[in-house]
């Protein structure tokens, strides 16, 4: 393995790898814009020069190989001041657009203009003007006048996604990029062309003018959106989560995530969720805490277990931590002798697809741990068997673990029809129901945490596991499964909160509070 | 060198103290009716104080020559607020020429603590301070002060122009 000298330190890199790539290994800095790690090199921005001892001129780091015995090194004056041009050319056409540009806080060319800019514009022309608010597809707004062509967002298309949509039109400065006519950027991939542009020239049309990201803190987490499991970041403030963006992770998903994924912060904002316990006992609603509806929902269960060991059952979704499914397939099977636990797979079909990327049929985080955690427990029950139950009456009371992502269950009505049969259900979601306010069953719902409220590890599909921290708490009266299962078979459960509720004077709780003095 | 001026040796007893309080008064009462101009007191709210041109007083949100905002929801001046005063709501304009204008903008006056870090953060004049600094309100939310509020309060007469015109900027190649 060839050893290089990378600004006076010393480092080991594979044979065939970039100078840019001995830098990342050893973070050190190095401006670059069209350089990213998962795509091929184009060595268009001109931005990563390094000086290379016995080579007259500077080189980019991104398109020279390492050779055993280099010395390089980017922090000398003649280096600085070659980027500091290279970055004053690429500013030539850029608009002043950053009090509306969305990228603003975590751009590019903000970054390496504070770090080798702040210098007044020599440029007397007048810059070219371009097309604004371009509609590349229905995820996607281009901003040509921002763009930089560093070329990431073709290349993008052409070696990940193979879709080839986008592309450089023109010649010169009057150079675009662009979709060809009836060929919209229309894949399940395109919303990474916007975090791997490093302007803001692509941005996303379900993030855009929301936010601006010097208000969001971010998080890592997975992504619950699939049995894949990709790494996530989460951004995140007060009020709830905003967006979701990929981090790397080699053994999973790489540099990428899909479309449908960067939904799964829908799901966990206040509006879509249960925010206290309800009890539906004789056609009356009333909200009540979320822990005396769990402590009311135990009662209920346990009264009917000792009137009948086969009147009760509970049904699972692959949605929880492995040790929430524990824990409550744990307290049925073993503390309260209830050995009818049933898994509830959404969409049976498409379970096994996968769209040769990321993306795959099976739609829960943890279906792997569900199944393990079952075997564990010598329970192996078949969802027809449920459904003769359900519809002979045998089954009194039914405890649903529901998703807490209900976008991903079609047949959720379908479903919530046939649990209405029994007399007492006790539902546990973090999603709001409305089907479930008008049955004529007693019902009683406790709210649950996300994703990001709660730590927990999540069985990917390839058996990998996966732990998460909790993010924030944006529901306080939810609860986790462990703290419901606690519940259910009546003992006292300390309810914590594990990640704080983020407070900030941004809203101004004071006013909202004072009305009329 | 002491700053506090202490009272003086006969100021320590009870009747020179009195007496030399009355005689203050006193000079003062008969300068004031012999000479009225050099009277500090205004007759308020008949006679108002005029403050310099440079007073912060009362923010306005300036607007276009068409009327509408000037204000493109950058934020600036919020992420600048000391007292985090100021809440805006961002929307997509229909104009892409336009493109971000918002859709809510309140400042919390009682909040506020007239600094003027909002007027300095704007890059596009869209809020300035003004010269007003009587506000008396009647319920405490009528100091939430919204965009009908900031911009077109009718002691503007229809709005404020800005200095920045979208129009300039753009065909001097900015």
């Amino acid at each position: 393995m060839p050893k290089i000298t990378i600004n006076g330190q010393e480092v080991e890199v594979e044979e065939g790898s970039t100078v840019i790539e001995a830098y990342k290994k050893l973070d050190e800095n190095i401006a670059h814009y069209c350089w990213h790690p998962g795509l091929s090199i184009a060595g268009v921005c001109r931005l990563c020069m390094v000086e290379v001892e016995g080579h007259p001129r500077l080189q980019i780091a991104c398109n020279t190989t390492v050779q055993d015995g280099m010395v390089v090194n980017n922090n000398s004056e003649k280096v600085r001041d070659t980027v500091k041009w290279g970055l004053d050319f690429h500013l030539i056409n850029h608009p002043l657009d950053c009090p509306i540009c969305d990228q603003a806080g975590e751009c590019g060319l903000q970054e390496q203009y504070m770090e080798y800019g702040k210098y007044d514009p020599e440029m007397a022309e007048r810059k070219v003007k371009k097309r604004k608010v371009v509609d590349l597809g229905p995820t996607v707004v281009l901003d040509s006048e921002r763009c930089i062509l560093c070329s990431r967002c073709v290349r993008f298309t052409e070696e990940v996604t193979e879709t080839n949509e986008l592309g450089i039109f023109n010649r010169g400065d009057r150079s675009e990029i662009g979709t060809f006519k009836d060929k919209p950027l229309d894949n399940k991939y395109s919303l990474n062309t916007v975090d791997i542009c490093p302007v803001g020239a692509l941005t996303s049309k379900d993030f855009r003018f929301r936010q601006r990201v010097w208000y969001l803190k971010e998080a890592d987490t997975i992504c619950t959106g699939c049995s894949t499991g990709c790494s996530v970041k989460v951004y995140y403030n007060e009020e709830g989560a905003w967006r979701v963006k990929p981090r790397h992770n080699p053994d999973i998903n790489g540099y990428w995530m899909c479309d449908e994924g960067r939904d799964v912060y829908k799901f966990v904002n206040k509006d879509v969720r249960l925010l206290t316990g309800l009890q539906r006992k004789d056609g009356q609603n009333q909200e009540l805490p979320s822990v005396d509806a769990a402590k009311l929902a135990g009662t209920v269960v346990r009264d009917e277990l000792e009137k009948d060991k086969n009147g009760v059952a509970l049904v699972m979704t692959g949605q929880f931590t492995v040790e929430e499914t524990q824990s409550l397939v744990g307290t049925f099977a073993g503390d309260l002798g209830c050995k009818q636990v049933y898994h509830w797979i959404n969409n049976e079909d498409s379970f096994d697809s996968f769209d040769g990327l990321l993306l795959r049929g099976d739609r829960n985080p943890n279906t792997k741990g569900l199944e393990k955690v079952l075997n564990d427990q010598a329970i192996n029950n078949t969802w027809a068997d449920l459904k003769q139950k359900l519809e002979s009456g045998a089954i009194k009371t039914l405890v649903v673990a529901a998703p807490e992502n209900p976008s991903l269950f079609p047949d959720l009505d379908e479903k919530i029809a046939l649990f209405s049969k029994v007399q007492n259900l006790v539902w546990l979601s973090a999603a709001k129901n409305e089907a479930l306010d008008g049955l004529n069953t007693n019902v009683w719902q406790v709210p649950l945490k996300t994703f990001i409220e709660k730590s927990g590890t999540y069985v990917n599909f390839q058996g990998k596991e996966q732990p998460v921290k909790a993010v924030t708490t944006i529901i306080e009266d939810a609860l986790t499964l462990t703290e419901v299962a606690g519940l259910l078979k009546g003992s006292d459960v300390n309810v914590t909160d594990e990640a704080q509720k983020m407070t900030s004077l941004k809203y101004n709780y004071f006013t909202q509070k004072r009305g009329n003095l | 060198m002491s700053l506090v001026t202490r009272p003086g040796e006969l100021s320590r007893w009870y009747l020179p103290g009195i007496l030399s309080g009355l005689v203050f008064t006193f000079k003062k009462m008969v300068s004031n009716i012999f000479n009225k101009k050099k009277m500090p007191t205004l007759n308020y709210p008949e006679e108002q104080y005029e403050y310099g041109p440079r007073f912060k007083g009362n923010h306005v949100l300036t607007v276009k020559k068409d009327g509408s905002l000037r204000c493109t929801a950058c934020m600036l001046c919020a992420t600048n607020c000391p007292a985090q005063c100021i809440t805006i709501t961002a929307a997509e304009h229909e104009d892409p020429t336009v493109e971000k204008y918002p859709i809510s903008y309140e400042i919390d006056v009682l909040r506020c603590v007239f600094c003027g870090f909002c007027e300095e953060a704007c890059p596009v004049d869209a809020i300035r301070m003004g010269p007003e600094w009587q506000t008396a309100a009647i319920s405490g939310s009528e100091f939430q002060y919204d965009i009908r509020q900031l911009a077109y309060r009718p002691s503007l007469q229809g709005g404020v122009e800005s200095r920045v015109d979208e129009q300039e900027r753009h065909s001097s190649g900015i």
